[in-house]
């Protein structure tokens, strides 16, 4: 009972976890995604406001400043330093590179 | 007799430049806060831009990062585990409670945690069990599937450390350990923290306070992060005050560190920003001011060791 309990369990985890295993999908292997304990109480180092969490490219948007924070291996880097910028979502969609992913 | 060897001439090595250091060190001491005013500050007894003391500060522990436990366990003779031990006693945390980690990349702080909420929770399991003789089975296996779901009662650690080189080496001790449950892992700087306001119960940095550029900014952070009623603590070396002892702890520090750190983790460089950064920090008194000034009250302070390190505790009230 208690064992197909933590069977059961154990199978969500690996649901969660995405597609582990054998290079799924483009190229580089699947990261570790973010720890969702974590989701409630990150926020932006540099605004102090909440992020979006992006599975498609495993990072942390502060969508305002328009920068993203990698997840590199479960572990968010919260240094902004190292974030990426991406374009700001709601000024001046016209002109300038728009490189979203 | 190898050993001596190697010791004596690492001595000769070091008491070569030793003149020149003590007289810098002089220079520095007299003119630190100058100095300090005009965007500079200490890289152990040199003084660095600010801008720069962050990225030396990172490549003294990425370097370090492998021979940390190590290098702690032959400096310390085993005794920064006391150390740490205390400052969990005096956390005294329970099934519930919410830690922040700084600076905790190897994870020292936070398995000590996770082992003291589990004895903890088993002890309380016991006294309900204890409590009700009668229980039937049913009960009693109740209890334990409880147990088994929530092993720490609701509490979580999130170790943050500036350093992704100390956090590698802690994840993986963590799962050597076989630690899964209740710990978080985050690249983060003390002085800009990336959690929301009043989110922890409890703030620890253990020997983590004296690298950071800005110590007030980090202070201050930690009280924005602690929610009301939480409560700061930091393990850090502080001032000897016996005059003996001070004598026996400086030859220790300066002659005999960077030759471990030279033998142990060959890197004699990083080791003796170490000692120099620990003289570098704020006395007992004056740390516990600029806690203070940081907003937290009831700040106390106790010496472990006659003063070789002390915890500061506060409370955001």
């Amino acid at each position: 009972m208690l064992g197909r309990a933590a069977a059961l369990r154990r199978g969500l985890q690996v649901a969660a976890g995405g597609t582990r295993g054998p290079d799924s999908g483009r190229g580089s292997a699947q990261p570790a995604r973010l720890d969702p304990a974590l989701l409630g109480l990150l926020v932006c180092p540099l605004s102090k406001r909440p992020l979006r969490y992006e599975e498609s490219t495993n990072e942390l948007i502060n969508e305002e400043l328009g920068i993203a924070y990698p997840v590199v291996d479960g572990i968010p880097n919260m240094i902004p330093q190292v974030a990426r910028k991406i374009e700001a979502e709601p000024p001046h969609p016209t002109g300038e590179e728009s490189k979203q992913s | 007799m190898a050993a001596s060897i190697g010791a004596a001439s690492c001595r000769a090595l070091f008491c070569r430049s030793w003149g020149k250091r003590l007289s810098a060190a002089g220079r520095l001491l007299g003119g630190a806060r100058g100095l300090a005013a005009q965007g500079e500050t200490h890289l152990g007894f040199q003084t660095v831009p600010e801008a720069e003391k962050e990225q030396r500060v990172y490549q003294v522990f990425e370097s370090v990062a492998k021979k940390y436990d190590i290098m702690n366990d032959s400096m310390s003779f085993g005794i920064h585990r006391l150390w740490k031990d205390i400052l969990l006693h005096q956390m005294n945390p329970y099934p519930g409670t919410q830690l922040l980690d700084v600076a905790g990349g190897t994870g020292d702080i936070a398995f000590r945690f996770i082992n003291y909420i589990r004895s903890q929770r088993e002890y309380q399991l016991r006294q309900k069990l204890k409590s009700h003789q009668n229980l039937s089975w049913q009960e009693i296996s109740k209890s334990y599937q409880e147990e088994a779901l929530k092993p720490l009662g609701g509490s979580q650690v999130v170790i943050c450390d500036i350093n992704k080189e100390m956090l590698k080496v802690g994840k993986q001790k963590a799962q050597h350990l076989g630690y899964t449950e209740g710990l978080s892992w985050v690249v983060g700087n003390a002085e800009e923290l990336p959690f929301d306001d009043d989110k922890f119960d409890v703030y620890t940095i253990a020997f983590g306070i004296r690298n950071v550029t800005h110590i007030d900014q980090a202070l201050q952070e930690a009280y924005r992060v602690l929610q009301p009623g939480g409560r700061f603590l930091c393990l850090e070396f502080s001032q000897v005050n016996n005059p003996l002892i001070s004598r026996l702890y400086d030859l220790y520090s300066f002659q005999v560190i960077p030759v471990l750190g030279e033998i142990i983790a060959g890197d004699w460089k990083s080791y003796q920003y170490l000692v120099e950064s620990i003289r570098q920090f704020p006395a007992q008194e004056e740390f516990k001011a600029m806690i203070e000034d940081a907003g937290f009250l009831k700040v106390e302070y106790r010496n472990l060791t006659a003063g070789i390190v002390a915890i500061h505790s506060g409370f955001k009230l």
